[in-house]
């Protein structure tokens, strides 16, 4: 969902995907950076995801990560999903 | 479900450009390290990318996985691999082929025997909306009933047919007659059924003396003449207009093979018919029952029911689909199915040695691996993987072993197509390859891959490395898989042979048994009227009278006679509720009943017991007399005598009393099985119904007289077709049943025993040729040869001793339920059964044993010796 999110502001590629997803979190999600790009082809095998190669801004070949309309859609329903499951937590700890 | 459809596209385009996904893959990630390094140089950190990333490799590997379709690209691997290792070894693959091959021929056969027997589907339109229907527990009704169940317009459509004595025919074909088989059919049964017609066309409404031919009609009959349409054959003294061809895989609604030479109207009022209906789309058979029910109460009312109080046509009322387990229980035939099924499982064992010989040959070349297989392992392949190699490599035997068996198939099922039986009705077998064998077949593949591989590969991996590194095999215990191989395989083919020589025996057994009538020196003459020829019962008798006095005259007859119902191929059966005049209890009795002319005991040689023969004064007219054998008078009076006792039937109205003239000893009446049958004779008159005439004559030698006997029955009526045949050759519908089982089982027997022998022989041969070393030895240290051959020989009896003692202890529990095949006389714990094959297989082992311990024995010790 995390990946799906920070996907949901324009292509990038996988680096700057785990820079967003650090950066949000306040460094407190840090985890195995090599995990993500398993994560990123099983979203693209799914087609969720789609890519294509391009140009970096240091003029390197990168691939470069979009979301498809399934993978909007799909981004949708988890963060819906998301909200109702963390506001029940939340009502329930401060009950 | 557009998920994995993406992913499966994503996928099959990445399998063609690996090397472009290999580079992807490097590129993507080595990016993403060289950002995260000049990121952390920037902020001056020592740190390296790597211990943020964790193992490149790993990950790699987890995104190859994904993109690539890694388990089916390993098992294509495996097989090539297995290809390429059973082209190495010739011999090896061609004894596993061969074996599965002939178990699967033989297995697929069967199957498609069965498949096309019991389970084809009519030549028809929709059958699923067709359902035969009885009505009254009556099979077939007659025209005006018909009619009246059709006008009611309760279906879509409402057909007939009948393929029974009824609808015999003659044909008139230049100067000879001939009986055909036909089936009379409604005006509207080609479109109610909607048969396909390959030529010309269908009957239709309205036709009027018309024909359709058989394929096998039109081509046997007239040489396949393609300006056969508006031709006219001469059926019954009419003129028939032919007007279409059946194509040649054309199934009959009864099925079972059976194959009528024509199609023709039912036109005649006397005609009857078996129901057929097509049901409206969505109408399910209970709904169909329910309406049929209701125009059955109608039909009480315009054809009263004539059998007896209460009765009604909506009683034993049924709606049976045209094919599939239903029809087989209505009409009654699982005893049928039941012998396939037994065939089945026959064919099953067959396969299953075949299946036990492959993984012994596995398995003695699993050992001769054993060092590749424990160096693959020590390089680090798991255990699993090598199992799967070693499974695709008994999938691609049992693959190539199956191609080979349905090639086997295809030329069986072509005999079995053109076998001929000697069956009162024509039968033609259209046995073809169809899905239902293939995937049939496949499932026998794989299944016969893993049972054949599964063990061997297994047992193969079992020993550890070190274990499995060790240069030599030494002493390894007592090998206890293949022990039980052996052991097994012998239990299976006692069972196997045990079946198959039961029916040999059985065959041989009926073929001299006495059927209770003299059949060597009696000709039986088959004379079919003309129905429309003979209007009254007086010219019918004129023509018996004539023929008899005629036939009598011929030099050679001793003696001529006629009956209703020639013994062993036909049946008339009954079943009564009696009252004898020494009791007021009725007795409910099922017997066999005919009709017998004056010397028809005498023809047949079948002794009177007690009493006389039938006169020519028991004629008509006279007080009713019966002749009973042996049986009927025990039940009926016990020990009395029962000459000059009288009885009645009580149903379906009480009949006149009938006198009992005279006992005939027990024979035969419709199947040598028959046990104990009551059977009951009247005196023969000619009715006017009676089209179908049964001369039997006694000569002494009847092969001399067959042909002035036709000559004879022609002259008195050239439009009746007739047919001669002496009596032993006609009793080949009685050996029937023992024939085709015999040659069924037989025959599976044999191969069995042909499989198993040489699964045997190779495995005992292996295990004595492995121990030549240590015969060497023992040799060399001075051990009595004599004495070495009897331990080798212990070893192999042990496991022919246990062998057959499983397997007998098994077959004298599984044939028991094949006495109702077997006739009487022969028991399923017949025990020159059991010591023949116990013979047959220990002559097997005594060789396969002998052969190779001799060879170790020559061996020189010195050689042996060195060796070690």
């Amino acid at each position: 969902m995390l990946v799906l999110k920070a996907l949901a502001r324009g292509p990038m590629h996988g680096y700057d995907v785990a820079e967003h997803i650090l950066a949000w979190s306040g460094d407190v999600l840090k985890v195995e950076e090599g995990a993500l790009y398993p994560a990123l082809h099983r979203l693209e095998l799914r087609g969720l995801l789609a890519s294509e190669w391009g140009v970096s801004a240091n003029n390197r070949r990168a691939k470069y990560y979009r979301l498809t309309a399934a993978g909007r859609k799909q981004l949708a329903a988890e963060s819906s999903d998301w909200a109702r499951l963390s506001g029940a937590i939340a009502r329930v700890m401060e009950a | 479900m557009r998920g994995l459809f993406t992913n499966l596209r994503l996928r099959w385009h990445a399998l063609w450009k690996r090397r472009q996904l290999e580079t992807d893959l490097e590129d993507e990630l080595a990016f993403h390290l060289a950002m995260r390094d000049e990121k952390n140089r920037e902020a001056g950190a020592a740190e390296r990318a790597q211990r943020w990333f964790g193992n490149p490799e790993l990950v790699k590997e987890d995104l190859r996985d994904q993109w690539t379709f890694r388990a089916i690209e390993n098992f294509w691997r495996d097989l090539r691999y297995a290809a390429r290792m059973l082209r190495r070894n010739p011999g090896f693959a061609a004894a596993a082929i061969l074996s599965l091959a002939l178990g699967i021929g033989a297995n697929t056969t069967i199957f498609s025997l069965t498949m096309e027997f019991l389970f084809s589907q009519p030549s028809c339109r929709n059958p699923e909306t067709l359902a035969e229907m009885r009505i009254g527990g009556h099979s077939d009704i007659d025209m005006a009933k018909y009619r009246f169940l059709r006008d009611a317009h309760i279906f879509e459509g409402l057909a007939g047919s009948n393929e029974e004595h009824k609808a015999e025919a003659n044909w008139r074909f230049g100067s000879d007659t001939y009986r055909l088989q036909t089936m009379r059919v409604t005006e509207n049964f080609f479109q109610v059924v909607g048969v396909p017609v390959a030529m010309g066309r269908a009957i239709e409404p309205r036709d009027g003396d018309v024909v359709v031919l058989s394929d096998r009609f039109w081509k046997a009959r007239l040489a396949a003449d393609p300006k056969v349409l508006g031709k006219s054959l001469i059926i019954d003294g009419r003129p028939f207009t032919v007007v279409g061809v059946l194509p040649h895989n054309h199934r009959t609604v009864l099925g079972f093979g059976f194959s009528p030479d024509l199609y023709i109207p039912a036109s005649r009022e006397s005609d009857i018919v078996a129901l057929i209906a097509r049901l409206p789309d969505g109408m399910s058979r209970q709904a169909a029952y329910a309406r049929l029910v209701a125009a059955c109460k109608q039909l009480d009312k315009v054809y009263p029911p004539d059998w007896g109080q209460n009765a009604s046509w909506a009683n034993g009322t049924e709606v049976v689909p045209v094919a599939g387990v239903e029809r087989l229980r209505s009409l009654n035939i699982l005893p049928f199915a039941a012998f396939f099924g037994m065939l089945m499982a026959v064919v099953g064992l067959v396969l299953l040695i075949a299946c036990v010989n492959v993984s012994s040959l596995l398995l003695a070349r699993a050992s001769s691996r054993r060092q590749e297989l424990a160096i693959r392992l020590a390089i680090g392949a798991g255990r699993g993987r090598i199992v799967r190699q070693l499974l695709a490599e008994s999938l691609l035997l049992a693959l190539v072993g199956t191609g080979a068996g349905l090639l086997l198939n295809v030329w069986l099922s072509g005999l079995m197509n053109r076998v001929q039986l000697p069956l009162p009705l024509p039968m033609q077998l259209l046995i073809q390859a169809d899905w239902r064998l293939l995937l049939y077949s496949m499932a026998v593949a794989v299944g016969s891959a893993l049972v054949a591989g599964l063990m061997p590969a297994i047992k193969a991996t079992r020993e550890g490395v070190s274990a499995a590194l060790k240069l030599t095999e030494r002493q390894v215990g007592q090998w206890p898989l293949r022990n039980a191989l052996v052991v097994g395989q012998l239990a299976v083919s006692v069972v196997l042979l045990t079946t198959g020589f039961l029916f040999v025996r059985n065959m041989t057994r009926s073929m001299t048994m006495n059927p209770g009538f003299d059949a060597e020196h009696t000709a039986w003459a088959y004379m079919r009227l003309v129905p429309e020829k003979y209007t009254t019962a007086e010219q019918k008798q004129n023509l018996v009278r004539n023929a008899l006095g005629e036939l009598r005259a011929l030099p050679g007859v001793e003696a001529a006679s006629i009956a209703c119902i020639v013994p062993l191929n036909d049946n008339w059966h009954s079943m009564n509720d009696i009252r004898t005049d020494i009791s007021d209890q009725p007795i409910r009795v099922r017997f066999h009943t005919s009709c017998a002319s004056p010397d028809y005991f005498r023809t047949m040689e079948i002794p009177i017991l007690q009493g006389r023969e039938f006169l020519p004064s028991d004629d008509k007219g006279a007080p009713d007399v019966v002749i009973i054998n042996e049986n009927m008078a025990h039940e009926l009076f016990g020990n009395r005598n029962p000459l000059g006792h009288t009885f009645r039937y009580t149903s379906p109205t009480l009949s006149a009393p009938m006198t009992v003239v005279g006992v005939a000893k027990n024979s035969k009446y419709f199947t040598l099985g028959e046990e104990n049958p009551l059977a009951l004779y009247n005196p023969f008159n000619a009715d006017a119904w009676m089209t179908n005439l049964h001369f039997l004559i006694r000569a002494s030698r009847p092969c001399d007289v067959v042909k002035e006997i036709a000559q004879t029955l022609g002259r008195l009526d050239a439009s009746a077709s007739i047919e001669v045949k002496q009596m032993r050759d006609a009793m080949g519908l009685a050996f029937l049943p023992s024939r085709v089982g015999a040659a069924l089982l037989g025959s599976m027997g044999l191969l069995g025993l042909a499989l198993a022998s040489i699964g045997l022989y190779g495995v005992l041969a292996y295990s004595v040729a492995r121990r030549t070393r240590e015969i060497g030895l023992r040799v060399a240290l001075g051990a009595d040869r004599a004495a070495v051959l009897r331990m080798v020989a212990r070893k192999s009896f042990g496991l022919l001793g246990i062998g057959l003692a499983i397997g007998l202890g098994i077959s004298m529990f599984v044939t028991k339920p094949l006495a109702m095949f077997l006739v009487p006389e022969l028991s399923t714990s017949d025990p020159a059964t059991f010591l023949t094959v116990v013979a047959v297989l220990g002559a097997v082992a005594f060789a396969a044993t002998l052969g190779p311990a001799l060879r170790a024995l020559r061996v020189d010790p010195m050689v042996a010796l060195r060796y070690e």
